[in-house]
């Protein structure tokens, strides 16, 4: 099957390969070449091109035109046309020209990785996700930005206005600085949640689940109603749906396991797979497939769009009625729909992660992707002006809607309340928004391009290209769920930084394992205990007394 | 002994089936319409027959200029290598040469030990070769197998033509073009084989050295596109790769078919000569 060749195993292993590889002797490169001797950068005199009197809000113009240099990545279905307003509309606003190192999506992260680690990444570094920079600091090879962050008007009003002052703080790393600026969310909801059939649940199971023992009765509903289904699924190797449902038992699994550090509620860290919460999720889930309600091939396959039994067919053909996914998804199983059961006899929604033992809670909230900078900007005559041009691109609301939508009343037009609406001779074919339209403001011209537009948005943009669905699963999240608290942040110095890497990641491993084996049965759940013992002989104490050291010293620092 | 060769038949046709069921696939995928393939109704035979996606596909510009990169890189590469491979096995050849054991140490040495990712990388920027063909061309132009091979084949050839043609009043260069490349087109066809299938399949030269989409060969452009769609690493990966959308089966299989065909058609007209190649460093003349 295409699923079969679309993946090749041996793609697979050189990818991983490369990683290895690449963090390995991105160490010795790295050690090799630290010249950072802490001296301060004077501003002042590298100003060239910078505005005396920019502020928050206001157009950003450089007095000289000068070039900057971005890593540009290449998705294989958005390639830079000649057609693109995009890069001449920005040059043509700020003066600013940017040259592009272009590195193709699929292998993006190996190659940003070398390129700092030979010392050749270009000045601007775009798509970071809180945590990618932390392998970076020791090397000196990113700019500490939180020492810059005054002359960032736009950045600091934001994070004001919508509170994300204490997540900043969290970005420290272990010498009190913050390496990157991330792309900021007025609101931030989880990205990746259930995709139902609204319609299916409405009718047979009673209406929409608020939690996960809600979720139970009406799946078994459904099940009843549809024998042949196995009625919940995931597709994205079970980390997506471990991901959102962890919350709810108060632990961390998934996509967000992260160091695999919550608190215990008396000041210190544990660690999350060994805690009764994340049991009682392990054993939730091993109950769902006990019973035939969860799909188990979507627990380790990918949903790699490669067809023959993916989530999206599975949807299509009514053997699954609740599935992980992003509202891309939510368009995906809908197209899908169309298909076999036809246009309009069918509802998809994306509904709130369902609530547990912990609460109606969901992730704590988030940022979303922002960029770093290389220190070799600190050298440049334009130092002041990047950061300023910077500031405008990432967080000036006018910046943010350039970058979505285009050129004000040229592609799109926008009313006394603030309304935005596409002209109609223009489409923007990834949200379904005027198919009809034959120029495509993102493929043609280059705007909503994944490079720049997602970073940050406020709650007005975010809603002015989604569909009403996922606006009023924005509103669901926010008036019926309670962000979680903010993990506690426990930066490791550059030691400790290779002492946990070498303890988690076969924790990890072993977590991931056998999480799966409990839950698909493979292992039963009564072994529990000989897995927490399996974990503690490949070094659990000494991995979470490292993390509460870092966290007392962090705490210490700041306080 | 009949049924051993029955048996051996039955095998050897299973075997075929199984090494060709996935070109035989692909190719039924890219003649196939997209929503058969989701439907995962494609195995042996297109369900939903159209060319489109080959016409999409071909009107393409950049899967051209990269196409056209690749044949260059091909081509360039391939005529670099043999120059180098076939001169400096000539010289291997000759058991009189002073140092001889020197330079055969010097090229086995890199088959051992080599400067790593990093280092390799900065040496090849240093040298000012990023983004430009010679990045892709010049690192891997001595493979030192296929080296060790021709140099070999050399010493096989009999010594008494070299000498009669010395006698006759030719020098080295006129020995080694007029007399021996005659003599050795079956493993000048070989390594032409081999060093142009390298060229053809290598992506991993072009995605560390170059930075520039125009300059990418085609393989890194399948590579991203069939890659690309399928990554579950991260949720910024996973969300990323379902806000866009996702490029459809029947665009990867298409992509593949083109890819491949060049090769495909070279390969049976040199077989005759890759066969006889690959005994050539095991049989003693």
């Amino acid at each position: 099957m295409s699923g079969a060749f679309g993946r090749m195993p041996i793609g697979a292993t050189r990818r991983e390969f490369i990683g290895v590889s690449i963090a390995a002797s991105s160490m010795v490169a790295l050690a090799a070449c630290s010249s950072d001797d802490g001296s301060e950068v004077d501003i002042d005199e590298q100003s060239k091109g910078a505005m005396d009197d920019f502020a928050a809000d206001t157009q950003f113009t450089a007095t000289e035109p000068f070039t900057l240099s971005l890593l540009w990545t290449e998705w294989p279905e958005l390639p830079i046309k000649d057609s693109w307003t995009f890069f001449d509309e920005v040059e043509q606003r700020t003066n600013v020209k940017f040259e592009l190192t272009t590195i193709p999506f699929s292998d993006a992260v190996e190659k940003r990785s070398l390129l700092i680690s030979a010392g050749d990444a270009p000045q601007v570094i775009p798509l970071i996700y809180t945590g990618d920079e932390t392998s970076f600091v020791s090397s000196g090879a990113i700019l500490p930005i939180s020492d810059y962050v005054e002359h960032m008007p736009n950045f600091q009003k934001y994070v004001e206005e919508w509170d994300l002052a204490d997540m900043v703080d969290n970005l420290k790393q272990a010498d009190g600085k913050y390496y990157m600026l991330p792309g900021l969310q007025e609101v931030s909801v989880p990205v990746f949640t259930l995709i139902i059939r609204k319609d299916v649940f409405e009718s047979v199971a009673g209406g929409i689940p608020e939690t996960w023992d809600e979720m139970r009765e009406a799946l078994v509903k459904i099940k009843a109603e549809y024998p042949d289904s196995t009625p919940l699924a995931d597709g994205f190797e079970a980390q997506s749906m471990l991901n959102y449902a962890s919350h709810a038992w108060g632990a961390r699994a998934g996509w967000g396991f992260g160091p695999g550090m919550v608190d215990d509620g008396g000041g210190k860290l544990e660690y999350t797979a060994v805690t009764e919460g994340y049991k009682q999720m392990v054993e939730y889930f091993r109950g769902l497939v006990a019973d035939g309600l969860l799909d188990t091939d979507s627990l380790t396959a990918a949903n790699d769009g490669s067809g023959g039994g993916s989530v999206a067919e599975k949807f299509a053909n009514e053997t699954v009625f609740a599935a992980s996914g992003s509202n891309g998804t939510a368009i995906e199983f809908a197209q899908a729909l169309n298909e076999t059961v036809g246009e309009g006899n069918y509802e998809v929604l994306q509904i709130a992660p369902p609530g547990g033992p912990a609460g109606q809670v969901v992730e704590p909230r988030n940022f979303w992707n922002g960029f770093m900078l290389n220190s070799e900007i600190t050298e440049s005559e334009h130092f002041l002006a990047t950061l300023q041009f910077l500031d405008w691109l990432y967080y000036n609301p006018e910046a943010r809607e350039l970058l979505r939508w285009g050129v004000l009343d040229e592609t799109y037009t926008k009313d006394a309340d603030g309304k935005i609406e596409l002209k109609p001779e223009y489409s923007l074919n990834a949200f379904n928004i005027n198919p009809d339209g034959e120029t495509d403001i993102q493929e043609d011209l280059g705007w909503s391009n994944s490079v720049f537009a997602d970073s940050t948005e406020s709650r007005a943009l975010k809603e002015s290209y989604n569909p009403s669905e996922f606006v009023a699963y924005i509103d669901a999240v926010l008036s019926t769920r309670t962000p979680r608290d903010p993990y506690p942040p426990a930066p490791l110095d550059e030691l400790e930084l290779e002492q946990s890497s070498l303890l988690a990641t076969p924790l990890k491993d072993t977590v991931d394992t056998n999480t799966l084996k409990f839950i698909t049965g493979d292992r039963d759940i009564a072994e529990w205990d000989d897995y927490v013992a399996e974990l503690e002989a490949q070094g659990l104490a000494e991995y979470v007394d490292l993390m509460n050291a870092a966290r007392d010293r962090f705490e210490e620092e700041n306080s | 002994m009949r049924a051993f060769g029955a048996v051996n038949a039955t095998l050897l046709v299973l075997l075929c089936v199984l090494m060709l069921y996935p070109f035989i696939t692909v190719l039924a995928q890219s003649f196939s319409s997209a929503g058969a393939i989701n439907a995962g109704k494609v195995s042996f035979w297109p369900v939903g027959f159209n060319v489109d996606t080959y016409a999409a596909v071909m009107s393409d510009g950049t899967f051209w200029r990269n196409y056209g990169n690749t044949v260059l890189y091909t081509a360039v590469g391939t005529t670099i290598a043999m120059v180098l491979t076939t001169t400096y096995a000539y010289v291997l050849s000759k058991k009189h040469l002073k140092g001889r054991n020197v330079l055969i140490g010097i090229a086995v040495f890199t088959m051992f030990f080599n400067g790593g990712l990093v280092p390799n990388y900065v040496l090849i920027s240093s040298l000012g070769m990023k983004n430009t063909m010679w990045a892709i061309v010049l690192p891997n132009a001595i493979s030192v197998f296929n080296l060790l091979v021709m140099k070999s084949f050399f010493e096989n050839l009999p010594k008494d033509l070299e000498e009669a043609a010395q006698i006759d009043g030719l020098g080295w260069y006129g020995i080694f073009g007029r007399i021996v490349l005659p003599l050795s087109k079956a493993v000048i066809a070989t390594m032409v084989l081999f060093y142009s299938v390298q060229y053809w399949n290598d992506w991993f030269a072009a995605f560390l050295y170059l930075d520039k989409s125009e300059l990418f060969p085609v393989t890194l452009f399948l590579r991203n596109l069939i890659a690309g769609a399928s990554t579950t690493a991260s949720e910024g990966a996973a969300a990323a790769g379902t806000t866009t959308a996702l490029v459809s089966t029947n665009i990867q299989a298409v992509t593949m078919v083109l890819t491949v065909i060049p090769i495909l058609c070279v390969y049976p007209f040199v077989q005759r000569y890759f066969v006889s190649g690959v005994m050539l460093g095991s049989v003693k003349g």
